[in-house]
């Protein structure tokens, strides 16, 4: 069909001033930099509690962009349509996976702090924990984060600059070697971040395992990455940027990837619980045993209700997945109710009660802060929106129907 | 900077290379209609019969076996401690997981917009609902009396006195499945109900009386009216809503038949997602079986082209791909568990008596596939065939080694036993092969087996994108505008 020009996207301006990119910069500097003074205080006052703390923030900074490399890849194995017009905005964000990798030396530097295993003496006298130790090693866990953090950058690099590329050639070779890339990039990321969950989280409980943890942890990944997704967009359009090219139908996309992520995570969640409190053994049960006492009880019914129940009642109707401030409401609580997840898979492994601290803040602002100025910098002088992609047209013009 | 934006420009080719065409040789409406449905309205063919004829035999075996099983008990299956739970089980999973392509390709391909689904939805959902009715047969014809059958289910009963065990997931299989069935079934008929009365005024035009009564009173006064189609949609919408959830309930649910227990081997967390991309990996398989079988014989290469048998051909590696990732983390926490019986089932699977059905799961599933990484093997016909019955015989094995190899080395060594299926077993298995494909061969006959008006809806659809002609025999409504 000929003739594109009532494509209202196509008065948008699809650059930003650099005004804007600055003041945004500042502000995101800004933010990392009271998240790292902190952190810095908590290192010099509790070490101990910082890298708990961190720990979660960690977690959640470098699950978030993965769960953005899933998607990322998936468009364009799909041959997705809909989605080029936001997929800038996923591809700087799978762009600070790298920085994750910096962000990784903190936990390295707490490791006896964190994990059990990490204790030569005391494993020695565990006899489960002997058996462990060809995997569960001090050696392994870093070269073994090392490996993780290649391979994502790489996928990432080879995707992102490909897109980049057609920017000022628009050609189609590159979005075809993009989706080369991402089909087997699609297999190692989820071998790697499975790995990474039962390495950085599962082994936090050593004798404790479940086979399902990985896609547990990537799941809640998947589901911070759409919600943060949608939040950007919002405060884009908040801001008269991408105004018109980022319509209802698109928010009404991002809304059910919401939805579909919120169902997913449940189902996974709940096999993992079910399965586990069915079968009734002590070596699988004292996980969920440990978090339903002590007050840590409040958080299992709180993710219960918060992670599935509310989310999934409210993104259910089309009508709400159509209404933006609804919709920006509701990342909102999803990025809160996924710290709690985080909390709730981490924390009490090393605390009987929940005992909120002032670290925790400091210990999330931190990572997260440092992601948000690596992903916004990204923007700086480049298009908004892959103006040389060829389903952008399609993409702009995009309606659910 | 650039602030006026240009888009790129997309030209024929281009077009066709982002999105190719979903049905080759530059067909009008009207041809589609005419091509499908000759199929049901033209003489029959001689091979049909023959095909008919064959799979009607090996029905009747399949029904001479129940009866014998039926009037002798079930000792005549191999089933025998500590295999107490062998081909019947394997065989029921086998036959549910079929389903679950018809499914998948007719909701969730549906919600996700892949338009290339509207070939191929009709026949799959049709397997499905004849996979379904395969699998009942083994829970029915295990309990030894069937016309107890209604014990299932949580009816009032005075001759049982027991009210049934709701903890139980074989009791959850019962709804799972019962619901799966019926809401397939729904929507397969929903979905039939255009064509039916495309057939049906075509019968009346052509002066078949009573054949567009018959077709009338099925196609549920259908008039074509836009009221109806808006109604039709809407349905469609909300049953595809409805169906999605099924897709991954089914199939968990049978994977806690298993995984609730504390048998090492069954009891893993890992399989809810990973029975249901299993089952969508051998229905595929089946799909590809079948087609590529009918396309051929009624000479569908314009509707079903090499274009589905790529996309397909991509989510059987990706779900392949999938089960091998369950097999790896299955593995892997096993040894991880430090726990002595997780490790040596896992270990007796891969290298204990039963090691060759292991071997062969893990080349027909994960390695076998891998060719598919090759565009022009994805695009072959008889690459895809083969590799269709490797998947499906694959699939089979999964089902068998999960089920025998975790069961036949006890606890107690003095309980090690090695499971031998009888020839009863065999003959049931084969012979629902032959309900299967007498099933099929009567919806080929009966009913059009490609779904027309999604069909030419996905083609009206195509017309719109950038680049794209109009189909032939329309004329371009709004000229220069955008939809």
């Amino acid at each position: 069909m000929s003739g594109h020009d009532n494509l209202a996207g196509l008065t948008d301006r699809w650059y930003l001033d650099d005004s804007t990119w600055s003041k945004v910069r500042n502000a995101l500097l800004f933010v990392a930099l009271i998240g790292w003074i902190g952190c810095g205080a908590g290192l010099a006052l509790d070490p101990d509690r910082f890298y708990k703390s961190y720990l979660v923030g960690f977690a959640y900074a470098t699950f978030t962009c993965l769960g953005g490399l899933f998607f990322l890849q998936v468009m364009y194995l799909t041959g997705s349509a809909w989605s080029v017009t936001v997929r800038r905005i996923v591809e700087h964000l799978v762009a600070a996976i790298p920085a994750c990798a910096v962000l990784f030396i903190p936990v390295v530097l707490g490791i006896h702090h964190l994990y059990e295993w990490s204790h030569v003496e005391e494993v020695s006298k565990d006899p489960i924990l002997s058996q462990k130790s060809g995997f569960l090693n001090v050696e392994g866990f870093i070269i073994r984060g090392v490996v993780f953090f290649a391979i994502w950058s790489f996928i990432a690099w080879k995707i992102t600059s490909q897109s980049l590329a057609q920017d000022k050639d628009q050609s189609i070779a590159h979005m075809d070697t993009a989706s080369r890339w991402s089909a087997p990039g699609l297999v190692f990321t989820f071998l790697t971040v499975s790995l990474a969950a039962f390495d950085w989280l599962m082994s936090l409980a050593p004798h404790w395992y479940s086979t399902i943890f990985g896609l547990y942890i990537f799941a809640g990944g998947g589901w911070t990455f759409i919600s943060t997704m949608m939040i950007i967009c919002q405060l884009f359009r908040k801001n008269g940027i991408l105004a018109k090219s980022i319509t209802v139908e698109h928010y009404h996309d991002l809304g059910k990837w919401m939805f579909a992520t919120t169902a997913f995570w449940s189902y996974i969640a709940f096999s993992q619980y079910m399965l586990i409190w069915y079968a009734n053994l002590p070596e699988e049960t004292i996980w969920y045993k440990i978090r339903w006492e002590g007050g840590w009880e409040v958080l299992s019914y709180l993710l219960i209700v918060g992670h599935f129940f509310f989310p999934f009642l409210v993104l259910l109707a089309r009508g709400s997945k159509r209404n933006l401030g609804l919709m920006f409401g509701m990342a909102f609580w999803v990025l809160f109710i996924q710290y709690i997840d985080l909390y709730f898979v981490i924390m009490p492994n090393f605390y009987k009660s929940p005992a909120p601290h002032w670290l925790d803040l400091f210990g999330w602002l931190a990572p997260v802060g440092t992601v948000g100025v690596v992903f916004w910098s990204r923007f700086r002088g480049k298009a908004l929106v892959p103006v040389g992609d060829l389903r952008l047209e399609q993409a702009l013009g995009h309606q659910n129907i | 900077m650039a602030t006026t934006a240009t888009l790129p420009q997309i030209n024929k080719p281009l077009a066709q290379e982002l999105n190719p065409s979903l049905v080759e040789g530059n067909l009008s409406y009207h041809e589609v209609t005419e091509q499908v449905c000759e199929i049901v309205e033209g003489a029959v063919h001689r091979n049909w019969y023959i095909g008919f004829a064959i799979s009607f035999s090996i029905f009747l075996m399949m029904v001479g076996m129940l009866g014998y099983q039926l009037f002798t008990g079930v000792g005549v299956w191999g089933n025998n401690a500590p295999v107490a739970w062998a081909w019947d089980i394997t065989n029921f999973v086998f036959w549910i997981g079929i389903g679950h392509a018809g499914t998948l390709i007719s909701a969730v391909l549906f919600l996700f917009r892949q338009k290339w689904r509207t070939s191929i939805n009709r026949a799959a959902e049709a397997m499905t609902l004849f996979a379904v009715a395969c699998a009942a047969i083994y829970p029915v014809m295990h309990t030894g009396r069937p016309w107890r059958t209604y014990w299932l289910f949580p009816v009032p009963n005075l001759d049982l006195n027991m009210w049934q065990n709701f903890r139980s997931p074989l009791m959850w299989d019962v709804f799972a499945i019962s619901t799966y069935g019926s809401v397939s079934a729904v929507f397969w008929y929903m979905g039939l109900i255009p064509d039916l009365a495309t057939l049906r005024d075509r019968a009346a035009v052509a002066g078949k009386h009573t054949r567009a009564m018959i077709l009338g009173v099925f196609s549920l006064g259908w008039r074509f009216s836009a009221r109806h189609w808006t109604n039709y949609e809407k349905m469609y919408l909300l049953l595809a809503a409805i169906s999605t959830p099924l897709v991954l309930s089914v199939h968990s649910i049978v994977s806690f038949d298993f995984a609730t227990s504390v048998i090492p081997g069954w009891h893993t967390t890992i399989f809810p997602p990973y029975f249901v991309a299993g089952a969508v990996f051998s229905g595929f398989a089946m799909v590809q079986t079948l087609l590529l079988v009918t396309r051929w014989a009624l000479g569908l290469e314009n509707l079903i082209t090499s274009k589905h048998l790529d996309n397909m051909n991509k989510i059987i590696l990706a779900t392949g791909m999938i089960v091998g990732y369950a097999y790896a983390t299955e593995f892997f926490i096993a040894w991880y568990s430090a726990n002595q019986y997780e490790r040596f089932v896992f270990f007796n699977r891969a290298f204990g008596p039963y090691w060759w059905a292991y071997a062969l799961m893990v080349s027909c599933n994960v390695l076998s596939p891998q060719i598919f990484w090759v565009k022009s093997l994805r695009t072959n016909v008889i690459v895809t065939f083969i590799m269709s019955i490797f998947v499906n015989i694959g699939m089979w094995f999964e089902r068998f080694v999960i089920i025998a190899s975790s069961l036949h080395r006890d606890f107690m060594p003095s309980s090690w036993g090695y499971f031998q299926p009888s020839y009863v077993d065999i003959c049931t298995f084969i012979g629902t092969f032959g309900f299967f494909m007498t099933l099929f061969l009567l919806f080929l006959r009966f009913i059009p087996c490609i779904a027309l008006s999604e069909v030419k809806g996905a083609m009206a659809a195509q017309a719109h994108l950038p680049g794209h002609e109009p189909v032939k025999g329309t004329t371009p409504v709004h000229a220069g505008g955008h939809h």
